[in-house]
């Protein structure tokens, strides 16, 4: 077949010109550890990537606010401890009043100190967050869990204004964890206490006094009762904080199956792109070489 | 004095192979040039003596060494290069600008989404709220950013449409003048070679341009129409391609030719022409509509969502995105004033702390769009899709680019085997003419020296 004398540098020009592309593509490849440079290089395994992308920022979303919601478990935990610790001593002071041995100025004194622990719990159930927003209302977060009317019959001053609808937080796909406590039990036990308050406080009140005394019984119940809530609210803080640290714990395996696929998907193998740099610039180098001895062959230089 | 005669039209000849050479060995590099040769033939004896055995040599005729199927072949494949390589840049380019994970609307969705999460742990948080509001004003400026960069794409395959129709005029009226030329210069008897060689040049940068038929006519004249017949040039006439706006801002082409108006047809032009528009209307105008769709679909749902539940004052939701489809700017914008107290989170207007109708919203990125190209997916998909749907494209647009790259290179390889120049070839050329030069000037030696033999006779 004749061949032009321009076909061998046509022919050249393109061999050098795809071998730089290639070796180019492997450079950049190996510079950005990138094994697909644009979608198209393999649009299959593009998607998945962006698929897995979207799933990770989704799982960092819910392990931030897995984080987040355990730090508002854990004060709510730590507010309602410290509210049983305080009807803790209310107990104690009643358990001790209600002993038959006490003077009048004896309980008079008790029930200035159950008057303080009173208002303490009213203050704790009615705790409010940095915006000024109710903790124990349930939703309705910008009314008072407990509200006093002091204008009500006595044992009747205190009333639950919040609700008791539940707070849902997101914590995966699908999934919600309650974030919210509310404290309806702790109304009727300020009222109890309220009551046995105002007996006990009256000047040469006689403990032995059976009226006395059952006010004293119904509310050292009462403080039983909200105590026992309160512990079983705590318990289910506990218990969810527990389910919230597995879900992490899930979510972060998860996390890391998904960062293994995006490697073996988008990473670029460095042993393969280095042989691969290596045979293409070998071919290039043969192909220069042998570009150059045949340019010089030509009739003329013998003529 | 035959052999006087006969070695003189020897030695002619030879310098006229030799000219040949020269010419051919002084293109040896040019584009687009046709090797010439000579074709010799013996002179007969016109005298009818019978012991004569001729009268030399002479030159037939010049020949041009050229192939038209290996034209044509070229041609074609220079329609289908021409067609891919002009759609490539743009959906490098919109591949580059979709697949960049971190400035892409699926970041943007994932910011905006993972800020409602956010603000489900304290729905009552104004600062996780106004980080929805700022969310969600970044997810409508990258659909902004890209919806521009759509809108640019679009002007640039139309400016340059028109420049390749300024061009394609341009060529054809070449042509018909070379056309003429070519006529007229076979009627003298002139060679055309270097005139069909330019027009040649001229028809295969048309190729490239918009797919082409070429004719050859018996005058010499080449016709060349369109692949769906319209005439381009015909003998020393070309006809004038004209874009036409429409309403909707698209471009029509209309072909005049000798006061005949014909309408193009948008498909199957090849060429340029042909991959420009296979573009605009095949990937750009789709993939416009789609994001278009996305856009409406996210501002749709969200706003209803939002509108159905409270704000922390207990009012209606208002409408987080404002959705404009006819802007190229401002697809989606978060109304101005809008705080992260005026978002409906609450599903009862009593209980700011509700956090029921901030979940449904949530809930949405699982929620199916329709959107045109892909049918009713998932809003936290559609964009994936999208990506992989150019993605795919462009790969198989790179595919066939490749291809017609080694068809053309086979092809133009291919008109060289005939058409191009040997150096090699000429160099043994112009040995052998030489010598048959130096034989001639040696024959007329040699009868000068039979002459003088003669003339000695008589001293």
């Amino acid at each position: 077949m004749r061949i032009a004398s321009t076909q061998y540098h046509t022919t050249m020009n393109r061999a050098l010109q795809d071998s730089s592309v290639t070796v180019g593509n492997i450079m950049q490849q190996m510079a950005s550890g990138q094994r697909l440079l644009q979608p198209s290089d393999d649009p299959v395994s593009n998607v998945r990537i962006s698929r897995l992308n979207r799933q990770e920022a989704a799982l960092g979303q819910y392990r931030t606010n897995i984080a987040a919601l355990k730090s508002r478990l854990q004060q709510n935990e730590t507010h309602l401890d410290s509210m049983n610790k305080d009807m803790q001593e209310a107990r104690d002071l009643l358990v001790w009043a209600a002993d038959g041995s006490n003077t009048s100025s004896d309980v008079n004194a008790m029930a200035s100190s159950l008057r303080s622990l009173k208002d303490a719990l009213f203050y704790a159930v009615n705790a409010k967050d940095q915006e000024g927003r109710y903790l124990f209302s349930g939703t309705a977060t910008a009314t008072a869990a407990v509200t006093y009317n002091s204008a009500a019959a006595l044992g009747a001053r205190y009333s639950f204004t919040g609700n008791t609808v539940v707070q849902n937080v997101v914590v995966g796909n699908g999934v919600t964890q309650a974030a919210n406590v509310s404290l309806p039990e702790m109304a009727d036990m300020l009222n109890l206490l309220d009551r046995a308050v105002a007996v006990l406080e009256a000047p040469g009140v006689n403990v032995n006094d059976p009226v006395v005394q059952a006010e004293v019984t119904a509310s050292l119940n009462g403080v039983d009762d909200a105590m026992n809530s309160v512990n079983s609210k705590i318990a289910r803080l506990g218990g969810a904080q527990n389910i919230l640290q597995t879900m992490d714990d899930n979510f972060a395996n998860v996390s890391l199956s998904n960062k293994q696929s995006l490697i073996e998907l988008g990473q670029l193998d460095y042993s393969e792109a280095a042989v691969n740099l290596n045979g293409y610039t070998t071919a290039l180098q043969a192909t220069q070489k042998a570009y150059g001895k045949i340019s010089t062959l030509s009739l003329f230089n013998v003529l | 004095m035959t052999i006087i005669n006969n070695a003189l039209t020897g030695a002619l000849a030879a310098q006229i192979v030799l000219d040949t050479t020269s010419q051919n060995i002084a293109n040896v590099m040019t584009p687009g040039y046709t090797r010439q040769g000579v074709l010799l033939g013996a002179a007969h004896n016109n005298r009818g003596a019978i012991a004569s055995p001729g009268d030399g040599v002479k030159v037939s005729s010049l020949l041009r060494f050229s192939d038209g199927y290996k034209n044509l072949q070229m041609w074609l494949a220079g329609s289908e290069l021409g067609q891919r390589s002009a759609t490539q840049p743009y959906l490098t380019q919109l591949e580059q600008v979709m697949g960049d994970d971190s400035a892409s609307i699926n970041n943007g969705l994932d910011g905006f989404f993972g800020a409602l999460n956010a603000a489900s742990v304290e729905p009552t948080s104004s600062p996780l709220r106004q980080q929805v509001v700022t969310a969600a004003d970044a997810l409508a400026q990258r659909f902004n950013s890209l919806r521009q960069v759509l809108s640019v794409q679009r002007i640039s395959t139309q400016q340059q449409r028109t420049a390749a129709v300024s061009q394609i005029n341009e060529i054809s009226r070449d042509i018909a003048i070379l056309n003429d030329k070519i006529v007229s210069s076979t009627t003298t008897g002139a060679s055309p070679s270097g005139l069909v060689d330019e027009r040649d040049r001229k028809i295969d940068a048309l190729a490239s341009l918009v797919g082409v038929q070429v004719i050859d006519q018996p005058d010499g004249s080449r016709t060349v129409t369109l692949r769906s017949g319209q005439p381009l040039v015909v003998g020393k006439t070309a006809a004038t391609v004209t874009v036409q706006s429409t309403l909707t801002g698209a471009q029509t082409l209309q072909l005049v030719f000798a006061h005949e108006t014909f309408t193009l047809g948008t498909s199957g032009l090849g060429g340029q022409l042909g991959g420009l528009d296979e573009f605009e209307n095949n990937i750009l105008a789709p993939l416009t509509q789609s994001i278009v769709d996305m856009a409406s679909g996210l501002a749709a749902q969200v706003n209803t969502q939002l509108g159905a539940g409270f704000t922390m004052a207990g009012t209606p939701g208002g409408a987080l995105f404002q959705f404009d489809p006819a802007s190229t700017s401002a697809l989606l914008k978060v109304p101005a004033g809008f705080t992260g107290q005026d978002l409906g989170f609450s599903a009862n207007a009593a209980q700011p702390g509700n956090s029921d109708n901030l979940l449904a919203v949530i809930d949405l990125k699982n929620q199916p769009v329709t959107v045109t190209s892909l049918g009713a997916v998932l809003l936290g998909d559609v964009y994936t899709q999208l990506t992989g749907k150019l993605a795919m494209d462009s790969q198989q647009n790179q595919d066939s680019l490749k291809i017609a790259q080694t068809v053309r290179d086979q092809a133009e390889a291919n008109w060289k085997t005939t058409s191009g120049v040997n150096s090699d070839e000429e160099a043994m050329n112009l040995m052998q003419y030489q010598q048959m030069y130096q034989a001639n000037m040696k024959v007329i030696a040699v009868a000068n020296q039979l002459l003088d033999s003669t003339l000695a006779m008589f001293n």
